[in-house]
Formats: C-alpha cells, sequence, structure tokens
C-alpha cells in the first residue's frame, strides 16, 4: 500500500511539472496551451539525444558509488535538456502567440493546436515514429535503494519527488518573493497598468512561457530517464492529464495544481493495483466528483463568470 | 408576386417556408451546391477525385454544423465533439456487431438515441461553465470516454468493431440488401438527404425565437438572465441538439467504413479537427461547416498518401488560418470578392500586399530571434 | 408589493448590506429613490433583491392580492430568470443589451420572453404579430423608432440606456429596479431619460426602485426617498427631507460641516 502512494507521487510530481507551467501560463498569459504536452514530449525526447550522450562519456556503473556518479551526469544532463526548451517556449511565445493575445478564445485554441500539431511531427521528423528508450535507468537502478519505514524502495522516484517538491517550492519563492515574480503577478492581474509604469509585458510573458516550458522539459527527462520512454503520444495524454489537474485544483491556482497533481497521482496509483480497467477513470471520476462539490475547483476562483 | 417569391427592401427574395428566404445570389448558390452533391458520385467516377474521402468530409461537416449551433449562437467552443461523433459510430457498430441488427436505418436510430443520453449526461456538467473552462471540460469529458472505449473488452479495445451484422455484408439500407458499389451509392443519396434535411432543421432552429435566444445567451449572458431565460438550461438543449447532428454524423460514418475504432472517431484531435471545420469553412454561416469539413478530411485522407508528416500540414494550415483567414472560406468570398475587384483596377495594390506580407515574416522572425537572444545570452 | 426582510450580506469584512429591511410598492406605481454615498450597498441591494446575489442572512419577499387577499411569497434562493417571472426586472448600471443585435431584435427578445415564446420554433420573422405590436409600442414609448434598424453597440449613450430600460418594460413588470439609469448620460439628457421611464411607469402602474445621484432629479420625482450609509437604512421618507436634514446632507456629500 505504502508502495502504491509512494508510486502516486511520483507520478503527481511528474504531472505537477507539466500542470504547473499549463497554470501558470493561464493565469499570466490568459492563453490555455494546448502544445504544452507536447514541450514535455519534447523534453523526453531531446533527453534521450542530450542524456544519452553526455551519459555516453562516462563509463556504465559497476557499483553504488559509480552509479551515484552517473546519477549526476544524468541529472545534468536533464537540467541541460530543459535548459533547451526555455529558448524554444520563448520562440514560440514571440512568434505564435503573441499575435493572438486579443482574438476570440476559438483562435487561441486552434493556434496552440495547430502548434500540437506541428511539434508531434518535428518530434516525429527528428526521432522516427517509434518510441525511444534511453535506456539510463539500469544504471540509475545501481543506486541503492531507500529504506522508508520498514520497504525499499528506488531513490530515483524518491528523487523525483523530491525534485517535484522543489520545483513546487522554487515556484512559489518565485512569484511571492523575488521582484520579477512579483512584477509577472501584477501584469497578469492589470496588463495597461504594468505597462503604463514601464514594464514590458512581452517580456514577462516570453518569460513565463519559457519557465513554462522550461519545467514541461525537465518533466519530460524525468520520464525519459525513469523506467519509461518517449512516445509521440505522450503529449497528448499527459496534456489532458494535466486539464484534470488544473480543474481539480482550479485554474490559475499553484497550489491547487501542487494539491490536484499529487490527488490525482496517489489516487490513481493506488486503485490501479486492484482494478486495473479503473486506471484511466480514476482522475476524471475525482473530476466530476470535485465538480459537483466544487465547481471552481479546490484553490481557484474559476468557474462560471457572472 | 408568387408565393415562393417575395420581395424584401426592393430585392427578390425565394421564399422557402415562413421565415426562410435566399437572396438571388444565396438561391443561385444553394442551388449550385445541392447539383454538386447530387453529381459527386459521377464526377468521381471521371476524375481522380476519391468519393469515400469526399462523402466522409460531408460527414464530419454534418458533424461541425452541430458544433456550430453552440460556437456560432451561444458562442460556446466544444473541443469534445468527438465525443458524440463517436458515440453515435458505436452505437451502430455495437447494435450491428453484438446484437445483429441488419436494418442500417435501424442503426442510425440507435446513434443519434446514443448520442442524446451522454449529450443530456455531459452537457448538465458542462452548460454552466463559459469560455475556455467549457472547452477544457468538453475536451476532458471527450477523453474520458475514449479512454472507456479503449479499455474496454466490450468495444474490442483499440482494435474497434465491424459494422457487419452477419460478419461479412454490410447493413441492409431501406430493407434491401446491397452489393458494395450499390449500397456505397445508396448510402451516399442518404446521407445528402440526411445533410439537406438538417440543414434546414438548423436554419429555422436558427431563425426562430429560441435561436435568438442562443444568440442572446452568447452575447451577454447576464442580460439574458435578466430578460427571463433560463441559460443553463437553454445552452443545455443547444448542447443536446448538437450533439445529436455529431451522433447522426458518426451513425453515417459507421455504416460508411463498416469499420469503427476508437482513434478516427473518439480521439481528442477528432474534436479539434471538427472544431477546426467550423472555422475553416466560416462559422459564420450556415453551410460554412459542411465546406470546412470536405476541404479537411479530403486534405487528412489523401495527405498521408503523399506527405509523411501530414499532422505537421494540417497544423501548419490551421495557423494560417486563424492568423490570416479569420472568418473561413465562406465566410471570406464577400470580402475577397470585392478585394480582387479592387486589385482588378488597381494592381498597385498587389505589390502592397506582397511587401506587407513580406514584412509581417521578417518582424515575427527576428522577433522571435530577438527572444531566443535574451534567454540564451541574457542580453537584448 | 416587494419586501426585504433583514437583508444581510457581507464581502469578507465588510458588510455590504446590514440588516435592511424595506417594502416597495404599497402603492401601485410608487417611485422609490435609493440615494446615498459610494460605497452605501445601494448596488448590493438591488442585486439582492433580484437574485444576481444570495444573502447571508434575511430573505426577500413578494406580497400579491390573490382572491381578496394578500398571499406572501418567499423568492429568496429563486433564479434571477424565475424571478422576471414574478414580475421583478432590473437594469444595470452599466449598459447590458446585446450588443450585435439590433434595436429591434433587443426589445423583440425581452417581449419574446415575457410571452413565453423564447422556445418557439416558428420563425421570428413571421407569425408572432401580437409580439411585433408590442414592440412598436414599446420603441415609440422611449422614442426609438428612427434608430430600431441600428445596432445596438453603435447607438449614442443615451440612446443604449433607453433600450436597456425599454427592454426591462417590454418584460411587463410589476417592480422595476433601475441601477443609476442615468449614469453617463450627458446633464441635458438626463431630463430626458428619466422623464420617459417615469411616464412609462406611470402609465403601465410599475413600482420603480431607482438608484440616482443626482439629487434634482430624486426632488423632482419621487414619491419617497431611502438613503442608506454604510449599509443601512440611514433615512426613509418624503423627498423634502433633502432639504430640511442636515445630517443628511452631510452624509450625502461626504464632509463635515
Amino acid at each position: 500500500m505504502l508502495e502504491h502512494v509512494l508510486n502516486g507521487l511520483y507520478y503527481g510530481s511528474i504531472l505537477f511539472m507539466i500542470a504547473s507551467g499549463m497554470t501558470i501560463i493561464f493565469g499570466v498569459l490568459g492563453i490555455l496551451n494546448l502544445a504544452h504536452g507536447e514541450l514535455y514530449a519534447l523534453g523526453a525526447f531531446s533527453a534521450f539525444s542530450i542524456i544519452g550522450f553526455v551519459a555516453g562519456q562516462v563509463a556504465a556503473p559497476t557499483g553504488p558509488v559509480t552509479a551515484i556518479v552517473f546519477g549526476v551526469v544524468v541529472l545534468a544532463g536533464s537540467l541541460a535538456t530543459a535548459a533547451v526548451l526555455l529558448p524554444v517556449g520563448g520562440a514560440l511565445e514571440a512568434a505564435f502567440i503573441r499575435p493572438i493575445y486579443d482574438r476570440d478564445e476559438v483562435y487561441q485554441l486552434l493556434l496552440t493546436y495547430g502548434l500540437l500539431l506541428v511539434l508531434t511531427d518535428v518530434m516525429k521528423f527528428v526521432w522516427g515514429p517509434s518510441p525511444v528508450d534511453l535506456g539510463v535507468f539500469g544504471g540509475i537502478n545501481e543506486i541503492p535503494t531507500t529504506e522508508l519505514v520498514g520497504i525499499d524502495y528506488p531513490s530515483y522516484n524518491v528523487f523525483v519527488i523530491l525534485i517535484g517538491i522543489a520545483v513546487f517550492a522554487w515556484l512559489v519563492w518565485f512569484f511571492d518573493r523575488t521582484k520579477t515574480g512579483r512584477i509577472v503577478r501584477a501584469t497578469a492581474i492589470n496588463r495597461e497598468m504594468s505597462t503604463a509604469i514601464g514594464i514590458s509585458t512581452d517580456r514577462m510573458f516570453t518569460l513565463v512561457f519559457a519557465i513554462g516550458a522550461f519545467f514541461a522539459g525537465f518533466g519530460g527527462a524525468m520520464v525519459s530517464i525513469g523506467p519509461g520512454s518517449a512516445s509521440l503520444g505522450m503529449g497528448l495524454d499527459w496534456l489532458v492529464l494535466s486539464f484534470v489537474v488544473i480543474v481539480i485544483g482550479g485554474l490559475g491556482s499553484l497550489n491547487g495544481a501542487f494539491v490536484g497533481s499529487m490527488l490525482v497521482g496517489v489516487s490513481s496509483r493506488v486503485v490501479t493495483p486492484y482494478y486495473p480497467q479503473l486506471e484511466l477513470a480514476v482522475p476524471f471520476l475525482l473530476m466530476v466528483l470535485v465538480l459537483l462539490l466544487k465547481p471552481e475547483g479546490l484553490y481557484g476562483a474559476w468557474g462560471e463568470i457572472q | 408576386m408568387s408565393r415562393f417569391l417575395v420581395d424584401r427592401d426592393g430585392e427578390t427574395h425565394l421564399r422557402l417556408a415562413e421565415g426562410m428566404e435566399l437572396t438571388k445570389n444565396q438561391a443561385v448558390l444553394a442551388a449550385v451546391g445541392l447539383v454538386a452533391l447530387l453529381i459527386v458520385p459521377d464526377i468521381t467516377r471521371f476524375t481522380p477525385l476519391s468519393f469515400t474521402a469526399i462523402h466522409r468530409g460531408i460527414l464530419f461537416g454534418l458533424a461541425a454544423v452541430g458544433l456550430n449551433l453552440l460556437l456560432r449562437h451561444t458562442e460556446l467552443v466544444s473541443f469534445g465533439h468527438a465525443a458524440f461523433f463517436g458515440v453515435g459510430a458505436y452505437a451502430a457498430a455495437v447494435l450491428a456487431s453484438q446484437f445483429d441488427v441488419s436494418s442500417g436505418l435501424l442503426m442510425l436510430l440507435g446513434s443519434v438515441l446514443a448520442a442524446t443520453a451522454i449529450s443530456v449526461l455531459i452537457g448538465y456538467f458542462v452548460a454552466g461553465y463559459l469560455d475556455i473552462y467549457f472547452a477544457l471540460l468538453t475536451l476532458a469529458f471527450n477523453q474520458v470516454l475514449y479512454a472507456f472505449v479503449l479499455q474496454s473488452g466490450y468495444f474490442n479495445y483499440s482494435d474497434g468493431l465491424n459494422v457487419r451484422p452477419d460478419g461479412l455484408n454490410p447493413p441492409a439500407l431501406f430493407g434491401l440488401q446491397l452489393s458494395s458499389t450499390g449500397y456505397e451509392l445508396v448510402l451516399y443519396y442518404l446521407t445528402v438527404v440526411v445533410l439537406v434535411v438538417s440543414l434546414l432543421v438548423m436554419w429555422k432552429l436558427v431563425n426562430s425565437p429560441f435561436g435568438r435566444a442562443l444568440d442572446a445567451i452568447g452575447q451577454n449572458r447576464t442580460r439574458a438572465r435578466f430578460v427571463g431565460i433560463p441559460v443553463e438550461k437553454y445552452v443545455w438543449v443547444a448542447f443536446v441538439i448538437s450533439g445529436i447532428y455529431g451522433g447522426l454524423a458518426g451513425g453515417l460514418f459507421a455504416l460508411l467504413q463498416l469499420h469503427v475504432s476508437p482513434e478516427p472517431t473518439l480521439y481528442a484531435f477528432v474534436s479539434g479537427e471538427i472544431l477546426f471545420m467550423a472555422i475553416l469553412g466560416g462559422f459564420g454561416t450556415l453551410v460554412g461547416p459542411v465546406i470546412g469539413g470536405v476541404v479537411l478530411v479530403y486534405l487528412l485522407v489523401q495527405a498521408p498518401f503523399y506527405i509523411e508528416y501530414y499532422n505537421a500540414l494540417t497544423g501548419l494550415m490551421l495557423l494560417a488560418v486563424v492568423l490570416f483567414l479569420p472568418e473561413g472560406i465562406l465566410g471570406s468570398i464577400p470580402k475577397i470578392g470585392t478585394g480582387l475587384s479592387r486589385r482588378r483596377r488597381d494592381p498597385g495594390l498587389l505589390r502592397e500586399d506582397v511587401a506587407t506580407i513580406g514584412s509581417s515574416l521578417r518582424r515575427g522572425v527576428s522577433r522571435a530571434a530577438t527572444t531566443v537572444r535574451i534567454i540564451v545570452f541574457g542580453v537584448n | 408589493m416587494l419586501e426585504a426582510r433583514d437583508l444581510r450580506k457581507e464581502f469578507g469584512e465588510l458588510r455590504a448590506t446590514d440588516d435592511v429591511s424595506l417594502t416597495f410598492g404599497e402603492t401601485d406605481g410608487e417611485m422609490v429613490f435609493i440615494v446615498g454615498p459610494n460605497g452605501a450597498g445601494k448596488t448590493t441591494l438591488i442585486n439582492l433583491l433580484t437574485g444576481l446575489l444570495e444573502p447571508d442572512q434575511g430573505s426577500v419577499v413578494v406580497h400579491r392580492e390573490e382572491n381578496g387577499g394578500t398571499v406572501e411569497e418567499d423568492i429568496t434562493g429563486m433564479a434571477p430568470e424565475d424571478r422576471v417571472g414574478e414580475g421583478l426586472v432590473r437594469s444595470f448600471q452599466i449598459v447590458h443589451v446585446f450588443e450585435e443585435m439590433t434595436v429591434r431584435e433587443n426589445v423583440r427578445i425581452a417581449v419574446l420572453s415575457k410571452h413565453d415564446k423564447t422556445l418557439s420554433m416558428r420563425s421570428v420573422d413571421d407569425g408572432h404579430e401580437d409580439v411585433e405590436r408590442e414592440i412598436d409600442e414599446l420603441l415609440a414609448q422611449f422614442r426609438l423608432e428612427d434608430v430600431q434598424h441600428e445596432v445596438a453597440e453603435t447607438l449614442p449613450h443615451g440612446d443604449r440606456k433607453l433600450l436597456d430600460v425599454a427592454m426591462s418594460f417590454g418584460l411587463d413588470p410589476t417592480y422595476l429596479l433601475l441601477d443609476e439609469p442615468t449614469a453617463g448620460v450627458a446633464t441635458r439628457e438626463k431630463e430626458y431619460v428619466i422623464e420617459t421611464i417615469v411616464e412609462a411607469s406611470e402609465a403601465d402602474g410599475v413600482t420603480t426602485v431607482t438608484i440616482e445621484h443626482d439629487m434634482d432629479l430624486v426632488k423632482e420625482y419621487a414619491d419617497r426617498l431611502v438613503v442608506l450609509h454604510e449599509g443601512r437604512v440611514f433615512r426613509e421618507g418624503d423627498p423634502s427631507l433633502l432639504e430640511t436634514d442636515s445630517e443628511l446632507r452631510r452624509v450625502l456629500l461626504g464632509v463635515d460641516e
């Protein structure tokens, strides 16, 4: 049971890295980015190439110590992967999203949906149509398991959970404590006012979009490193799960995205071993339940605007 | 003036029924459209055009007409219309393969009933939401259905079901067991009849007080409520009507393809495509979505034969429509017409157009380049 | 008669409506004006009465003459669209009309709704002669005939205000609640707007409850005055209070004398 809960937290952490970006981008830019799942997939594919390259530079681990060295190299690779997503996200925002801020939401949805389609084929062009597996997990797995309250649990999963929490903490710190973060929030609340006091909203929006892309890419890299592989369909699957998370947490709410991710992660991992046919249904059932009890989401004020 | 011709503001209008009138141009276009629909089987016999692809396009167009009721009038973006299309298709397939129903018309009835039921259910949850939230929720419900069907043995997982009641032959139409060419042809004309009737019903609907109430809801929900319109209930009704159109289209799709699987009927991409059809054809018009359906489906069906990256092709087309042709094909005809005649008079304008496009492209590229530079090097 | 019974509404720490009890329309066609400084809770009160907001406490009650006796109906919690059926109609401080429709189409929606015809499938252009006749009457009453085929968003502000009110009248109200019908209207047109509203309500015997900042208009047209201050009923009575009550003047002007 405890193992399933931990699996859920692992799953939820990765989900959070995608959902947080979506919720921030929506909160600040007012755009629901349907291509966000593809940025995550792009992260997973890029990780295959980048980490594959750096991991190839070090010897495969033979014992616990070399495994940790190997792990550090892989971690550096995943950061490099996410860093690739920064300019990609920024450029996408500047070139495609910026012209449509004032348009009806149907055009915003269609445009990001168009980007989704193009990105899918870009990945198909670069990495081919079949899933690719980075294959470093064997090496990572040489790191001794972590012993937690009596059970052995893969260290990598614990590590990802910690990263998920760290990302959440960083985002909260960024938006609450840093000057840039506060400016971004002010821009989200009142664009005209921010422009009037000399803030470049364009630059803020690009920054926010790039940050969202960064974490999505990071999440993708985490999955690529783990036992999973990078595939073309992964973006859409996780996109829809992120919707569920956001609906549960409340659109635009960072806390909501975190709690929502963990709820979705844990509930689906805990239920699946016992009722495998419910694997995909659980998140949605959770969503319907939240909609019925608290239509604006756990933390948000979203929903009907009077 | 006869019974069918009336005079409005000095123009002669063709009057089909109470409140259903066409200007001269519209009447000509409608007649051309109808004739084109009727001779499609002949055209495709003598040209390399694909008959099935056009037929499929019309079906998806029908679903887009339904979606357009929400998009154009209540101003709600449904990103989950594949739910109804897929449910309609699966209802027909289940009747054929699990209950040995052999009549195609009965299957269609099943499609309509199933789509009604599912849209009543989903509509109950989403009717109170607006804007992006509405889009997001419809998409989520769409994926629920997809996931459910994909994991269900009853629906034969991702392989899907055959729509051949006896495991071999297509369903009977009007009590006739037809050869495959005959079946295709009869089914096509059934589709045309369904399409024309559906369009007439939709026309009647949007010009009725109910249609105006939906317009009112779309333009100002609060005011609509305070003139006494039960907003959620009406949106719910519109949602169900819209779903029925999708279900009917899906049922016909099942009859046409004789096989139904989750990916081409229920997947979220299909929802995006249906929405795109409405925009592409012109969502400000009644018939636009049908044109959008035929054009897009034809492209989607044919493109994989020529290029591997047909998703990107659709995506790029989408970007182009959003940025340059927001009113769609049919919606832009008047504008393009005047634009062309102005350019015919003054060819200098053409050069300006090229210059405008060129400079906007340059601006986009340089903006992207600057952004990348800022992010990578941290300087401007 | 429309009654507010101990209505209370809080927004966080702020008590916008604080145990307000009032009645409107004891005599048919009464014209009540609500005045008060900004933040006094005037709009909140109207929102509570018409169902845009639900009170934290208290109730909204409609009294009706039926079979020679009076029947009370508690309409707290009833949806706004159903309150319209009870004869409770409002306009907004910011014009709320259907912007992309013509003036005539706007009024038509209201009249169709009054006749419970919004679910009808008969075409709007044919076969609703009674509706069209009523629209003509309303347009004449509010002097909008000349602009009836203009699209609402292109109208000058004064006409938009009148259209908003004309739609409300099209609903055949018993109680009409008007949130600053002259807000944003040029001074010389204010009189015209109020005059038109007064004429229409007198003709139909409608009880009106109007929020108004222009004290000259209030003095001229009010049957009764309600002064709200900090969410409470501060004064209630004859409009001549405006002349005689110095404390009231101080509150309204927001200055200490």
